[in-house]
């Protein structure tokens, strides 16, 4: 995800995590090369469709510029479960 | 030549550029440049709550009444949280407000300093944006920019944290300029299962196709509707194709009571037909609501024949609760509009034949014959059916939501996500402002009013006349409720003492009633109601009444609670 690097904004993106009780395993702030905006990458273990239900919140918070979710061996494993 | 301006002028001027005419607060320490620059901007009317959750309140009434931002203003620390509770109800509710909290100057930040406390921490999960101005440059655009978001979209609750030696920066004054970011919006999307994102019209004409091969189809209509003023075309699509409209907690008053297409409220405390017709649907279409536990029950056994068509403005709403056969992301107006236009004209005779069987008598008895139906007839009767009702939370507000007739379109205001007890009366203070010309009733519970009842001085100093309906039967009911059906009928902590009410008005030098009688009602509802100034009638009705039927909660929409429970059991 892309996000203003401002510490408001990175906080309110941890509190939708924390609120909506997201099962996180891992989290990575990195600068993302353009100036101004971060770069957060988690890591979730759950389903297809509840990574989307995340990333959706993420998709209309102001600050957020773009949101992706990557699937992995893991998160496929998961969904088909 | 431009002017120099203190950052407490440029707050109030920036106020005025955005059209804010009324605005509710509470002085303080950190907020007090603000307060000495108000008296320069008469277009400004400031509201004097005696605390601030009825300022963040009645900013919330005002907003759902007039459509516009709702302003409210606090200082500092005990100020800025005694907001929070009226910033949540306009979050879950999508309510436009804009808070604007005094703080401790930006050396003495992070101190610890006298009434210091981190609001922006504290409102981040239930506002939308919040914004501690860092410097007088930037507060003209803050607040611009402020009023935008909390309307745009999804509406709801957007703060301002100002410190106090910001309101005294002075800079040269220049009008703010600085064009808004644009946000991204997934409006105008469909999206199905399994097939990705599509067009609008794509979603459109799934959901025509839907409706076509449907037997048993419902419309559920939420706050979306009155958010987005579809009265006329969600009207009009169940004109035009004979499906029966179901308006949730929120949706009451976005399609009219006595149309002969409307069912009722669905959910926890919704009418046995209309539980049984979602059971029983095999097409939902859901306009603007989020499928909401209370309306739902256990989602598990919700709907399980339905294919849910959901139109929603949020995208993140669709599928979270409920899962969707169509998502169409859009304006409830728009998308309903072209929803009208795509769909055939069709009938559903046989089943509304089919609901009409599942309706049930109600039999509760009340004493004195002072039935929540014959009060709330005598509020209509006296009011021409044409006054705003204000609930607070509990079982009052459950016979309204079920019994009022409504007619008119957003005359229904009520906490319905958050159910913060001591919303009615402040909001209705802002409603009046909303409506200066239409009379507003706020209904509330002997405990829920006993939380905001100080605002009857408000409303004497103001000169607002708000009429004020208090259902007394001595219990925090609802509670008792579900002590009677859940907890072995122990009234732990729901007795609740009342003040002499007719006295405490006079207090305020408000007129006071009190009805024992229905044979009392039409006279005394009929005075105050036509009382020039603010007007308490207190009704004393039956102590342990309920509110019938009921789901259990996590409980299936088919198994309610009809009658006492020990006469529920063998079902």
């Amino acid at each position: 995800m892309l996000l203003d690097d401002a510490l408001v904004t990175l906080n309110r993106a941890f509190g939708v995590l924390r609120r909506r009780n997201v099962p996180i395993e891992g989290l990575a702030l990195h600068p993302s090369g353009t100036a101004g905006v971060s770069r957060l990458t988690f890591v979730l273990k759950a389903d297809a469709a509840t990574a989307d239900r995340v990333a959706q919140q993420f998709h209309k918070m102001i600050g957020v510029r773009s949101v992706m979710v990557l699937a992995n061996e893991d998160s496929t494993t998961e969904a088909q479960r | 030549m431009s002017e120099m301006l203190s950052g407490a002028e440029i707050l109030c001027r920036a106020l005025v550029d955005a059209g804010v005419e009324v605005i509710f607060g509470y002085p303080g320490g950190a907020i007090m440049p603000f307060y000495h620059a108000l008296p320069d901007h008469p277009q400004l009317r400031h509201i004097l709550v005696r605390h601030e959750q009825a300022a963040a309140h009645a900013a919330d009434g005002y907003a759902r009444a007039s459509g516009r931002v709702g302003v409210c203003v606090a200082t500092s620390g005990p100020g800025a949280t005694n907001l929070v509770t009226g910033l949540a109800a306009a979050h879950m509710d999508n309510s436009p407000v804009v808070a604007i909290t005094g703080q401790v100057s930006r050396p003495m930040i992070g101190r610890d300093a006298f009434q210091e406390t981190d609001i922006i921490g504290i409102t981040l999960p239930i506002t939308k944006q919040n914004y501690q101005v860092q410097d007088v440059t930037e507060l003209a655009d803050v607040v611009a920019e402020a009023m935008a978001v909390a309307l745009e979209g999804r509406p709801g609750p957007v703060l301002i944290d100002v410190p106090k030696d910001v309101q005294n920066q002075k800079i040269e004054w220049h009008p703010p300029q600085k064009p808004r970011r644009p946000r991204a919006s997934a409006r105008g999307q469909s999206l199905t299962p399994g097939a990705g994102p599509g067009s609008l019209e794509d979603g459109v004409r799934a959901a025509a196709r839907l409706i076509k091969g449907a037997e048993r189809p419902l419309i559920m209509a939420g706050h979306g509707v009155i958010l987005a003023e579809a009265y006329a075309e969600v009207q009009a699509l169940a004109e035009k194709t004979g499906i029966p409209v179901i308006t949730t907690l929120l949706g009451i008053s976005g399609f009219p009571d006595g149309h002969a297409l409307h069912l009722g409220m669905p959910g926890m405390h919704g009418e046995v037909h209309v539980n049984r017709a979602i059971q029983h649907a095999d097409v939902i279409i859901g306009i603007g609501l989020r499928f909401d536990d209370r309306v739902t029950g256990n989602t598990a056994s919700f709907a399980p024949q339905a294919r849910i068509i959901h139109i929603e403005l949020d995208r993140a709403e669709i599928g979270k609760n409920v899962p969707v056969a169509v998502g169409i992301v859009g304006d409830a107006r728009d998308v309903t509009r072209r929803l009208v236009a795509a769909v055939e004209p069709r009938r559903c005779e046989r089943w509304l034949e089919h609901i009409r069987g599942f309706v049930r008598p109600r039999t509760e008895a009340f004493r004195g014959d002072l039935s929540p139906e014959t009060i709330l007839a005598s509020i209509y009767e006296a009011s021409h059916g044409e006054c705003t009702i204000v609930t607070d939370v509990g079982q009052h507000q459950m016979w309204v939501a079920k019994l009022y007739r409504y007619e008119r379109p957003n005359t229904h205001i009520t906490s319905g996500g958050l159910g913060a007890m001591g919303f009615a009366v402040p909001a209705a203070m802002g409603v009046h402002l909303a409506r200066p010309n239409g009379t507003v009733w706020a209904i509330s519970g002997d405990g829920g009013f006993q939380m905001n009842m100080a605002e009857m001085a408000t409303m004497v100093q103001e000169g607002l006349p708000v009429k004020m309906a208090v259902f007394n039967n001595g219990y925090l009911g609802m509670v008792r409720q579900w002590q009677q059906f859940f907890h072995e009928k122990r009234y732990s902590c729901t007795p609740i003492w009342s003040p002499d009410y007719v006295k405490l008005a006079g207090a305020y030098g408000i007129p006071g009633y009190r009805v024992k009688q229905a044979s009392e009602l039409a006279d005394v509802v009929g005075r105050a109601n036509a009382e020039a100034g603010p007007a308490l009638v207190e009704f004393v009705i039956e102590q342990e009444a309920n509110v019938y039927p009921m789901i259990p909660p996590g409980g299936s929409l088919s198994e309610p609670i009809e009658a006492e429970p020990a006469a529920a059991a063998g079902h």
